[in-house]
């Protein structure tokens, strides 16, 4: 099964996007988050989110893919992926999409019994999605 | 191929939570399955294609389903949908014995 991390400079934004994701998709995709620093500020935290990823991986995920808010928290990332090896790292993966539509797409992908590649491409979908009713 | 159609009486159209169910159900079975709102149509396996639908309240779908569980298909999204819908035929809400068609 795959997993989600949902990684936001905001803990409350993280948090608030676990509650809607779980209540939309169903709560059987495991879904953990990292958001703002180890101290409660805004910010990302590699610490926070290597934790989020193991707790993904002791929910049930056998692959995870990780979405952020902002580009900044892929440093913090980096530095937390250096706590996996290559085997854990390949089941690993990190979505460019846009976080709230990301999550959302990925996770019913995922409450599908989707592969990591086709819960990836789900969220992908996001950066493209139309909002406002075309009429 | 097997198709049913319904008015949406949800108040939010076919969002959220009833579009991933919708999503969920779907995915169960091999048969391809659609749902067509006015011109467009969508993979109704696909969450993002059923959001950029953008199914409104009381406007009609049709679900079609294509294979070898077809009808099981079509007969587990009615009853995933349930009262969120009413079926019609050919653009006529079904009125069921002594019910009202229309939302609260």
């Amino acid at each position: 099964m795959v997993g989600l991390v949902l990684v936001s400079h905001s803990a409350q934004i993280a948090e608030g996007l676990r509650d809607m994701v779980g209540q939309v998709a169903g709560e059987d995709t495991p879904v953990t988050t990292a958001g703002g620093t180890e101290d409660g500020r805004l910010g990302t935290s590699a610490p926070l989110i290597s934790a989020a990823i193991r707790a993904a991986r002791d929910a049930g995920a056998d692959d995870v893919l990780i979405l952020v808010d902002l580009g900044s928290a892929i440093l913090s990332l980096e530095v937390a992926l250096e706590d996996f090896d290559a085997a854990e790292r390949s089941r690993i993966r990190l979505s460019d999409a846009p976080l709230v539509e990301g999550a959302v797409l990925a996770a019913v992908q995922a409450s599908i019994g989707a592969s990591l590649d086709e819960v990836a491409e789900a969220a992908a979908g996001a950066a493209t999605m139309t909002k406002v009713p075309v009429s | 191929m097997p198709e049913v159609s319904f008015v949406v009486l949800d108040p939010s159209g076919l969002h959220g939570r009833p579009a991933a169910r919708f999503v969920q159900v779907a995915s169960r079975f091999e048969s391809a399955v659609m749902l067509r709102s006015g011109e467009r149509s969508a993979n109704a396996k696909s969450m993002l294609a059923l959001l950029s639908l953008a199914v409104k309240p009381r406007s009609e779908i049709t679900i079609s389903a294509d294979g070898g569980d077809a009808d099981e298909a079509l007969a587990a999204l009615a009853a995933e949908l349930g009262e969120t819908v009413v079926p019609t035929q050919g653009g006529t809400p079904v009125v069921p014995e002594g019910g009202n068609p229309s939302p609260p």
